[in-house]
């Protein structure tokens, strides 16, 4: 069942992605995310403290910040975790909690205790972004006004995944100097944070409205204008790689019932896996999954590491697995027959699911549209 | 004479002329005549072999030229400076760097190889064409594996020297996917073994030494069992060679017709009528099975820079639609390269697995070398399909040329098929032939409907 996101991972890491998964088989398979699916509460707080003290959230945050990774590329190690949780469809802001962590470690001191807890699992963080800089078309936008102090923020941004039990959003803003980025505690005045419906029941996605709520100079993360956009298209390359990194592993569970179901479904006298229509299907299916796999890899290796290429290769990763994985799936369904298109079986958990991961962080289109930027750019 | 009887008539032979093969002077010389490398010097490390070599690529060669288009296909006169620069190689112990030192190899790890690599790239290295590769990549690595020593001392270090190159006699006008159906013949008489029949699609045979040529050796056991692998001097007596003119216009593979060619027991690569189990070897290799664990390509900065290049050449480059062409095949090609890194890696980590996993990087470039070449097509829009009389139409070329990984050397579909069965465990299909001798095989199979004695009286809901 091991996804494999890493094709040689070392001791470290694999012991990290051992207990990972003994974790969740443990405390929340896919049998209990159906629960939650089908209105069950989600998962509690000791399962995020459990999961801190698995490493889960200090991966992307320096040492000397309290964060630890297995490996020397922290990124890399994160991406292997996110492949098994979307393996198990695991809930919660996973890729929100680290993209805001990764800031704040980045940002440095002022941050110091709401890390430390995030770290821990004691609290969960997500990146609020909207349609800034084109990030999620019509997804609404946040603005800052200037005051003594501080920012007055207001707007209402849709769409944003996992945002349920956050107690922390890092918010970006349009801003009287340009793009900004602030931290907001959800419970404080003027914030609203209320569920949506949508296709993915197996996350709570939500929309946050902002109504003249005041942050003051302390709580914002980096220097607003052209270096929060820099900041900005940072974590649009880390958001992506980790929420790649869970699809493929949604994409590898889908496709491995799919195989399972080819062996062993019968019609004609033989397994449907022998008929050459079926095989070839999963058999090109697995070759995108192994392209997607490795292609996710790469991202996280470049991107971690600092490599020039790094994000360029993440926005390469969004793209194509954004969009293959829905192929990916649509194979995989096919394969089921009408099983497929019951509620009973786990596949439209899983197709549901890419379906709602090709868009966060941004559509593939989006990611295609940073990489045409760089044509003709040496 | 079973093989010929069959061979189809060689379609557009326009400029298919009748060749002797390969040099005269390569297949006269006396065969005992076995270069012999240097050893390298005892307990280099990697370091300072990569030391020595850099010394030795300023000293001895010629920075590589990047826009020369590379050997293609010539005259088999062509060749010969590029037999001689790697006779140079070979002279200097840079030549088989991982090859057992009794076979003229140097017997050093994988890391000497890529250090060399590295050293090397900035160079002009020979080019042997698509003939390099059959003969260092496919050909010579099978003989490795199952050659007996003898055998091997023979061939080996001139294969090192730049003085044999070998091609694939593998497929035939009637057996191509279905390798195992091949129908050339060989018998033994008199102890020794007459070769009759043909095989197609050989590419570079018109300048090379051997074939390394699949036969059949038994007609009356079922067809995986009576094949045996022989190594045919393409200049022997009684093999005649045709080029074939290609969907590009160009000749590069040929036809071969074996009338009574005379073999030895010491042409045989492993054991009479054990072919198959070599075969297994060989299309590991042909797959590129050796891809992965050297690895170490640099991959190509920016955006499929040849494409924007072309878009610009023919002033498309800020259509939007063009860009997010560029970038679609962009992702492709970024996406395959980390293929091949990953799978360099699992081979790494189990290495029993290479041979399956291998098929992977063969399918992607089947399928998307053609995607590739239809998006550039696209992009070069109407000038990519007609141009001024005299300039060369690089994109339409480009466009033909791409279908080629998609069937040469194993078609997408027999991919699939390894995928399906060999790495994902899917059941095989029904097999009709494989349990009965050849020989009835072949004759029923024309007239082969499927269907079993009682026929089911429906066949579902079609
Ligand atoms: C450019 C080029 C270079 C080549 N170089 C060499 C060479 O150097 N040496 C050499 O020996 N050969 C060479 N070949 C031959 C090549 O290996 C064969 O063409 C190839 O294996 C397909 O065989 P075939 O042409 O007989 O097609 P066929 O086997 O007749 O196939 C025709 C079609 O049927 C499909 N098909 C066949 N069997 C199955 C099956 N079981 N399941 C599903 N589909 C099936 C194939 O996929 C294909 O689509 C070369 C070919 C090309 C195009």
């Amino acid at each position: 069942m091991s996804t494999r996101l890493l094709a040689a991972p070392t001791a470290e890491q694999q012991l990290l992605l051992d207990t990972s998964e003994r974790f969740i088989e443990d405390t929340l398979p896919v049998s209990k995310v159906r629960e939650i699916a089908e209105g069950a509460p989600g998962p509690d707080g000791a399962y995020f403290e459990t999961a801190g003290s698995l490493g889960w959230f200090g991966l992307l945050v320096d040492e000397a910040h309290g964060g630890g990774s297995a490996s020397d590329n922290g990124l890399l190690d994160a991406a292997a975790v996110a492949a098994e949780r979307g393996a198990r469809l695991q809930p919660g802001p996973f890729v929100g909690t680290n993209v805001v962590a990764s800031a704040l470690s980045r940002a440095g001191a002022p941050f110091g205790k709401l890390l430390a807890r995030l770290i821990a699992g004691q609290a969960r963080a997500t990146w609020v972004a909207g349609a800034a800089r084109g990030l999620t078309p019509g997804a609404g936008e946040i603005t800052a006004r200037a005051e003594t102090g501080g920012y007055v923020l207001d707007g209402e941004v849709r769409h944003v995944q996992e945002v349920a039990d956050c107690e922390a959003l890092l918010v970006t803003a349009r801003g009287p100097a340009g793009l900004l980025q602030a931290v907001v505690a959800t419970d404080a005045p003027g914030i609203e944070v209320r569920p949506l419906d949508g296709i993915d029941i197996t996350r709570r996605t939500g929309a946050v409205r902002l109504d003249g709520a005041r942050v003051g100079a302390d709580a914002v993360v980096g220097a607003p204008g052209s270096d929060t956009e820099a900041l900005f298209d940072r974590q649009a390359q880390i958001a992506a790689v980790l929420v790649c990194a869970e699809a493929v592993g949604t994409l590898h569970r889908d496709f491995e019932l799919a195989l399972e179901h080819a062996k062993v479904r019968i019609a004609f006298g033989r397994p449907i896996g022998s008929f050459q229509a079926i095989k070839h299907l999963l058999a090109d299916t697995s070759l995108t999954l192994e392209m997607a796999k490795g292609l996710v890899a790469a991202a996280a290796e470049a991107l971690g590491a600092d490599a020039a290429n790094g994000g360029e290769l993440a926005h390469a990763a969004k793209a194509f697995v954004g969009e293959r994985g829905i192929d990916v799936t649509h194979a995989c369904f096919q394969v089921f027959g009408g099983i497929g298109y019951t509620w009973e079986h786990d596949h439209h958990l899983y197709m549901r699911r890419l379906a709602a991961d090709a868009v966060a962080f941004g559509a593939p289109q989006w990611h295609r549209a940073r990489l045409a930027d760089r044509i003709g750019v040496a | 004479m079973a093989g010929t009887a069959n061979t189809p008539e060689v379609p557009a032979a326009g400029s298919a002329e009748v060749t002797a093969a390969a040099p005269a002077e390569v297949q006269t010389e006396v065969q005992t005549e076995v270069p012999v490398a240097p050893a390298p010097p005892d307990g280099e490390t990697p370091e300072r072999f990569r030391a020595r070599a850099r010394a030795w690529l300023a000293a001895n060669l010629e920075p590589a030229n990047p826009s020369a288009r590379g050997f293609r296909e010539s005259a088999v006169s062509d060749v010969a400076p590029e037999r001689a620069l790697h006779r140079r190689l070979f002279d200097a112990g840079f030549a088989g760097i991982t090859w057992p030192r009794e076979y003229g190899g140097q017997g050093l790890g994988p890391e000497y190889e890529r250090a060399f690599a590295e050293e090397a790239r900035a160079y002009r290295l020979p080019d042997f064409g698509i003939v390099g590769g059959t003969t260092f990549r496919v050909c010579a690595p099978t003989m490795l594996a199952h050659g007996s020593p003898a055998f091997l001392r023979r061939h080996i270090p001139r294969i090192l020297a730049g003085q044999e190159l070998v091609v694939q006699f593998f497929s035939e006008p009637d057996a191509g996917s279905d390798l195992a159906g091949v129908r050339t013949q060989a018998v033994r008489e008199d102890g020794r073994w007459v070769l009759n029949g043909s095989k197609i699609w050989s590419s570079g045979a018109y300048y090379a030494d051997y074939g390394l040529c699949l036969a059949r050796t038994d007609w009356d056991v079922p067809k995986h069992r009576g094949l045996t692998w022989f190594a045919v001097p393409v200049g022997a007596s009684g093999v005649t060679v045709r080029r074939i003119r290609q969907i590009n216009g160009g000749s590069q593979f040929c036809q071969e017709f074996f009338d009574d060619v005379a073999l030895t027991d010491d042409d045989i690569v492993g054991e009479v009528n054990n072919g198959w189990t070599v075969a297994q070897t060989m299309l590991i290799f042909e797959r590129g099975g050796g891809i992965g664990p050297g690895g170490g390509s640099s991959a190509p900065k920016g955006i499929a820079a040849d494409l924007v290049e072309l878009a610009r050449s023919v002033g498309r480059l800020d259509d939007p639609a063009v860009r997010d062409e560029i970038v679609g095949v962009h992702v492709n090609d970024v996406a395959r390269r980390a293929l091949v890194a990953r799978l360099g890696g699992l081979m790494r980590a189990d290495p029993a697995s290479a041979a399956h996993v291998a098929s992977y990087a063969k399918l992607a470039m089947g399928t998307y070398d053609p995607l590739r070449a239809n998006a550039a097509l696209r992009i070069g829009g109407a000038d990519a399909v007609s141009w001024p009389v005299g300039e060369e139409g690089r994109t339409a070329a480009a466009f033909l040329d791409g279908r080629f990984m998609a069937i040469a050397g194993g078609t997408n579909e027999m991919q699939r098929n390894g995928i399906g069965e060999r790495v994902l465990g899917l059941p095989r299909e029904p097999s009709f032939d494989s349990g009965r001798p050849f020989r009835d095989v072949l004759r029923d199979a024309s007239t082969w409907t499927g269907r079993v004695p009682a026929a089911p009286p429906s066949e579902g809901r079609a």
